[in-house]
């Protein structure tokens, strides 16, 4: 009987059993199926397709005319070989010899450097500086914040219109300062050409510091704060070795992305000094956009263009590196 | 003004932005096709003319109501739609002819600015009329003939035909030159800067002039240039070194650092200042001004007060005339060129035909104040106002005709550039001049070089 019970017993079991881990096997397979699709998903059958929009716009806009800049730039292309451009003399790297040698570049490429480093050295502190500010709460700081954001929302030919107009002789600059005594000169004309190019594109670009420094700073831990709190930490230590470390990774890359925007910055100094631009404000831009568009040297133009490219490669690959490396080890650059 | 300028240096901005980033957009496809019937009344039913031209950017309800009519009246003629499509600066257009010039399509007549016709010439991208072409478009004599000194290169190789005249003169205001005891306008540069020299005073200038602006610096300077007996340029040899240049350069600078006729802000002045700073009674003489300016004037303080005039046509330090034509202004203006690529160059040129028609560049005058450069319509001009203008248009000299001509320009205008901080204390030194021009000498003459090999 027993047998016969624990017979019957173990084809239920059996089944039971059986069933069991069929049933398992059931309950699993689409969670089963769904996991190996989601490795899927990661690892394996990348929907690469949904690159294909993305990928055709890249190429027909930036690398198609890339490809065409570094052809072009071993061309002798001018207004008299236009026409049937394809079919100009190939003259290899004669434009790039004239470009360095024979032309304003190198002071242009100084211009340029120097002016958009000298911006950003002072736009770093005033952001962050206002960033810090405005961090804690307090009555109408949705208002500052606003209002802060200002300068960078204008659009670029406005900031130069506007400034241009007050910085003219006898505008509304030179006037207030001579109310107190000074007398600046020229500010759209001549050698203090560089530091009006400076200082506008500091009044323009400053609150893009201001905003990374505030995302950096909103992403510090609440506990951080309590734990420095708790410590005694007094506020300039704070900030020195509790908080910037956070905004290191965003600053980081303010100040990258701010130098390849002045460095490539045309509108800015084109509405406010004209051109030809005064021999102190004759930045990249302006130069390649006078060779192409005011003297017609379409290759040599490509050649200077080219070069500037590599200029701003360079910073542009070392920064990338370097996020590439410590991408989890420095505090600010993680969340 | 200030808002018109600042308009188009938006759009001018736009489009060198456009330019820089590659999207110049491809030239649009030349509408109809097939073969257009010669013979007598072109046909052109079915058929579409792209045509681009220059906004006008005092006159945007006037233009469009321009366009419509004559639209309608050479549908009417032909059968054939006329599309237009405007740019509004230089390197707008320039963009547009470097797409089309390179695709082989867009639009089929295009209008250029005198001084930018040697520089499309030089692409070779446009039609140089044959003797069968010019009677198509009603005949080379039909023009009034001084139009024609930029249409190419020589008489036999013109591209350009001239559509309206736009010659530069200066306006005086009658009250303060008769308060100075001055009867009769200038007629020399001397003689300008010594009647300049009498009605300056207190905040109250001789002379209005913008030594910022990016185009009149240079223009001056040809001109005394010209008519000091030197054109500039000579066959591939720049002549910016002679002694008649930098003269005219210290004759320009002088009103400001010597004699002191002009207001000390316009070193930061455009024209468009120089026209509000003598609209507002400031100055006895608005120089470089076209009759673009009327509307501006008729609507200010000194309505009525005003009067046009030729520039001086006696080079500084002379007596009278030296060059064999007087130079009174650039020859300036629109002409109309066809594209080479054009499908439909019959068509185009029954288009041009019917705009430069007597009939027509009246009409267009009374719309928009440009001069005819149809020559029957110019001498039928009467009013007042306008015959200063004419005669300008009659005594304009062309500058030279060289795809070198962009740079030549640039370098000119460089040199004042260069010299406004100096200007701006006082004094410009004569070596700086010297090393500047020179500078200008070299650069102009290298493009020169090229031209010549081009």
């Amino acid at each position: 009987m027993s047998t016969d019970a624990s017979h019957e017993v173990r084809p239920a079991a059996d089944t039971a059993a059986g069933r069991a881990p069929r049933n398992d096997d059931a309950g699993q397979q689409p969670g089963h199926k769904g996991g190996l699709r989601r490795k899927g998903l990661s690892e394996r059958n990348r929907p690469l397709w949904m690159l294909i929009p993305g990928g055709a716009l890249m190429i027909i806009i930036i690398v198609v005319p890339l490809l065409l800049g570094i052809y072009m730039s071993a061309l002798n292309l001018d207004q008299y070989t236009l026409r049937k451009w394809i079919s100009s003399p190939f003259i290899g790297v004669e434009n790039f010899v004239e470009a360095v040698t024979d032309s304003p570049l190198l002071h242009a490429v100084w211009l340029s450097v120097s002016y958009s480093l000298l911006a950003m050295v002072v736009t770093l502190p005033l952001g962050i500086a206002a960033a810090v500010a405005t961090q804690n709460a307090f009555k109408g700081r949705a208002l500052i914040r606003s209002v802060f954001l200002i300068p960078y929302v204008l659009p670029s030919f406005v900031v130069a219109t506007v400034w241009r107009t007050m910085l003219q002789p006898g505008g509304i600059v030179d006037e207030a300062l001579a109310t107190v005594g000074i007398h600046v000169g020229l500010w759209l004309n001549g050698p203090q050409t560089f530091w009006t190019l400076v200082l506008v594109q500091i009044w323009a670009s400053w609150p893009f510091i201001y905003l990374l420094a505030l995302s950096g700073l909103q992403s510090v831990d609440h506990e951080v704060h309590e734990a420095s709190a708790l410590d005694g930490a007094l506020w300039w230590n704070k900030l020195r070795y509790v908080i910037f470390p956070y905004l290191k990774g965003p600053l980081a890359l303010a100040f990258l992305i701010g130098m390849l925007h002045h460095i490539n910055n045309f509108t800015l100094p084109f509405v406010l000094f004209g051109v030809p631009a005064p021999a102190d404000v004759e930045v990249l831009p302006i130069l390649t956009y006078v060779t192409s568009f005011q003297s017609f040297r379409f290759g040599l133009s490509a050649a200077m263009a080219f070069i500037s490219l590599v200029l701003i490669a360079i910073p542009l690959f070392v920064y990338l590196r370097a996020v590439k490396l410590d991408d989890a080890e420095t505090p600010g650059a993680k969340k | 003004m200030r808002f018109k300028s600042t308009t188009g240096l938006a759009a001018i901005v736009t489009a060198a932005a456009l330019a820089l980033t590659g999207c110049g957009s491809g030239g649009s496809g030349t509408g109809g096709g097939g073969s257009t019937n010669a013979d007598g009344k072109v046909d052109g039913t079915g058929k579409t003319l792209n045509v681009l031209v220059g906004v006008l950017p005092q006159y945007p309800e006037q233009q469009k109501q321009w366009q419509s009519d004559i639209a309608a009246k050479f549908k009417a003629e032909t059968g054939a739609d006329v599309k237009f499509e405007t740019f509004a600066s230089a390197n707008d257009e320039l963009t547009r002819i470097q797409t089309s010039v390179v695709s082989g399509q867009g639009p089929d007549i295009y209008g250029l600015g005198t001084t930018f016709t040697p520089t499309a010439y030089a692409t070779k991208a446009f039609v140089t009329l044959s003797e069968d072409d010019w009677k198509k478009v009603g005949g080379k004599d039909r023009f009034n003939q001084a139009a024609l000194g930029i249409s190419g290169p020589d008489k036999d190789h013109q591209a350009g035909i001239p559509f309206v005249s736009r010659p530069f003169v200066m306006a005086y205001n009658k009250d303060i030159l008769a308060a100075a005891g001055i009867d009769k306008p200038a007629t020399s540069w001397d003689e300008l800067a010594a009647q300049a020299k009498k009605m300056t005073n207190g905040d109250t200038y001789g002379i209005a002039t913008g030594y910022k602006d990016n185009y009149d610096p240079w223009k001056f300077i040809w001109a005394m240039s010209v008519q000091a007996g030197n054109p500039l340029v000579d066959g591939n040899k720049l002549k910016m070194d002679d002694p008649a240049v930098k003269k005219a350069y210290q004759t320009y600078f002088g009103w400001l650092t010597e004699d002191k006729v002009v207001d000390p802000a316009s070193v930061g002045w455009s024209n468009s200042n120089a026209v509000a700073a003598f609209a507002s009674g400031k100055a006895g003489y608005l120089m470089m001004t076209t009759a673009t300016s009327i509307p501006t004037l008729d609507k200010s303080a000194i309505a009525g007060k005003y009067e046009y005039t030729l520039m001086p046509t006696i080079a500084p330090g002379e007596t009278q005339s030296k060059s064999d034509s007087e130079a009174a202004s650039i020859l300036s203006g629109d002409n109309l060129v066809v594209a080479d690529y054009s499908k439909q160059k019959d068509l185009a040129f029954a288009y041009i035909k019917l705009i430069t028609s007597k009939e027509e560049q009246l009409n267009y005058q009374k719309t928009f104040g440009d001069l005819p450069a149809n020559a029957e319509a110019l001498a039928s001009l009467t009013d007042p106002k306008l015959k200063p203008m004419a005669d300008a248009a009659a005594k304009s000299k062309a500058t030279p005709f060289t795809g070198a001509w962009g740079d030549i320009q640039l370098a000119l205008l460089n040199v004042t550039v260069q010299s406004v901080p100096d200007l701006a204390a006082g004094k410009v030194d004569e070596s700086a001049l010297e090393s500047r021009i020179k500078d200008a000498q070299n650069k102009g003459q290298a493009s020169l070089d090229r031209a010549s090999k081009g």
